[in-house]
């Protein structure tokens, strides 16, 4: 069952010239693997999927590995997605 | 790079000069003349003078930091004043390491300040950083970023990291009380087309100045003995926004290929094959299409003098081509024939016919992309390449290398660069 829940914030992966904006709403299954999660925002987003390994993945503004863990996500909740960026 | 540095020497007091000099931080209960005195003994490098190591170094040659190292490989440059605040209009063309000692000299004669004119490079970079007790990362690339975190877990100092992008920036602590490093978060570099840098991103001054400030604070909480906040955390700065926030991060990963418990990496390497790109942040110049699908911006002006029927197509961001244009360019913005944008392509196909009745129609009209420096515009052309002839006629795109800024230094110099 899904329901508009986190918010995701897309971090600074505009600057990855990925996807070019910088916040939405998706609707998630209230219970998901972290891994499940990111697939869900790599479908909306597939170019993403080219900077899997180079990105912090927060949630409640906590890091969280990508795998198995299970979330429990209240609506509302901030998803980031944080590339590096080097300029300086 | 110079030789050995001799130790700063432990001090028992501060002179009545220091004192009124520092009073109104030295009363500051969590500073005091103790910290105060750490501070005096403490030895700062400073990987990068620009936008980041400008207001970094300046704070902290103000508050009276020990030793300054400053490291930059690069000149002054015009575009760089907006933001790098140390270097002024007379300086330019002079080594950045240079200027900033010099601009910081006049500000506290006290510090010692050691320039160091050149890149980090893999060779000397450990030599180096174990001469120091902090490393400030101010580089602007990602090579010297994986360089320096390398470094800093060798030799066992902690690495204060700021980094800076359009009106976003990021802060954190790295190597430091347990908490990880650079590669425990990014094991692999990114592909080096995903990259931007503040060269064709742009950055707002304010915002390095930020960036560069909290920086300085958490060098001086570390040196003075109040400690980092940022051990385990990662301050993301969204200007727009007016908004701080902190990630908390992972810890140390047993697994780091450098600062894990079997680590590979026991010397530095070469970073710029790792990363796959070069250590500045000046832009690449990518070749994508053979030599025969681009013409120099001499060859250009040739067929622009004799009147040849083509279309120009002018196809960087909108933004940029506010700033200057070609006029009798069409401007159509990469991302929009990425896209496949129907208003966009209607616009190009319209331009086409019209160029076409100006020709018998026997020959391919001639499609000239430019873009800012001749990268994107390859892109392009393989773009156009794989449209429909059915619809668009019959055409030969071509890319004009270097794009307008070459235009700019071979053919018009009235024309901006930026
Ligand atoms: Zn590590």
């Amino acid at each position: 069952m899904c329901q508009p829940l986190a918010s995701y914030w897309l971090g600074h992966t505009h600057h990855v010239k990925l996807a070019g904006l910088r916040c939405e709403t998706l609707s998630v299954p209230r219970e998901i693997t972290s891994l499940q999660l990111w697939e869900e925002i790599v479908k909306v987003h597939p170019r993403l999927a080219l900077i899997r390994d180079q990105v912090v993945f927060a949630v409640r503004q906590e890091y969280v590995l990508l795998g198995d863990q299970l979330l429990v996500l209240q609506p509302g909740d901030e998803v980031a997605i944080i590339p590096p960026i080097s300029g300086g | 790079f110079p030789a050995e540095l001799p130790p700063l020497p432990a001090r028992s007091a501060l002179s009545a000069a220091e004192i009124l000099r520092y009073s109104r931080q030295l009363v500051l209960p969590e500073l005091g003349v103790r910290g105060q005195l750490r501070l005096a003994r403490s030895s700062v490098l400073v990987v990068g003078c620009g936008g980041l190591g400008c207001p970094l170094a300046q704070y902290l040659a103000a508050a009276g930091v020990g030793r300054l190292g400053l490291v930059d490989h690069d000149v002054v440059e015009t575009s760089n004043l907006q933001r790098q605040v140390l270097h002024g209009e007379a300086r330019r063309g002079r080594p950045k390491a240079r200027s900033a000692a010099a601009a910081l000299r006049r500000l506290n004669s006290a510090v010692q300040y050691v320039p160091y004119r050149g890149a980090l490079r893999p060779r000397s970079a450990l030599r180096l950083v174990r001469q120091y007790d902090i490393v400030a990362d101010c580089s602007d690339n990602v090579p010297t970023r994986y360089l320096v975190s390398d470094a800093c877990v060798l030799a066992g100092k902690p690495l204060v990291s700021g980094s800076a992008l359009r009106l976003e920036g990021q802060l954190a602590v790295y190597n430091y009380r347990g908490g990880p490093c650079y590669r425990c978060l990014f094991p692999e570099p990114p592909p080096p087309d995903t990259v931007t840098n503040c060269a064709d991103g742009g950055v707002l001054g304010v915002v390095t100045g930020i960036i560069g400030c909290m920086q300085a604070l958490e060098v001086l909480k570390i040196a003075s003995g109040m400690g980092s906040s940022f051990g385990g955390y990662m301050l993301m700065f969204d200007a727009l926004e007016g908004r701080f926030r902190n990630i908390k991060l992972r810890p140390r990963k047993a697994d780091c290929a450098v600062c894990g418990d079997n680590p590979s990496v026991t010397c530095l390497q070469d970073y710029e094959a790792f990363c796959g790109s070069s250590a500045t942040d000046k832009c690449r110049a990518l070749r994508l299409l053979p030599s025969g699908d681009r013409v120099s911006v001499q060859q250009y002006k040739e067929l622009l003098d004799a009147r040849v029927p083509h279309v120009l197509l002018d196809v960087r961001p909108q933004v940029e081509a506010e700033i200057c244009r070609l006029q009798h360019a069409l401007h159509i913005p990469l991302r929009s024939l990425e896209e496949k944008d129907e208003q966009a392509l209607q616009r190009l196909q319209k331009r086409i016919c019209e160029e076409k009745q100006r020709t018998d129609d026997q020959t391919p009209l001639p499609v000239y992309v430019v873009c800012k420096l001749g990268n994107d515009s390859q892109k392009a052309v393989k773009i156009l390449q794989e449209l429909p002839a059915e619809e668009f006629g019959s055409v030969l795109a071509k890319d004009i290398k270097g794009g307008l800024m070459a235009w700019a230094t071979k053919i018009d110099s009235t024309f901006p660069q930026y």
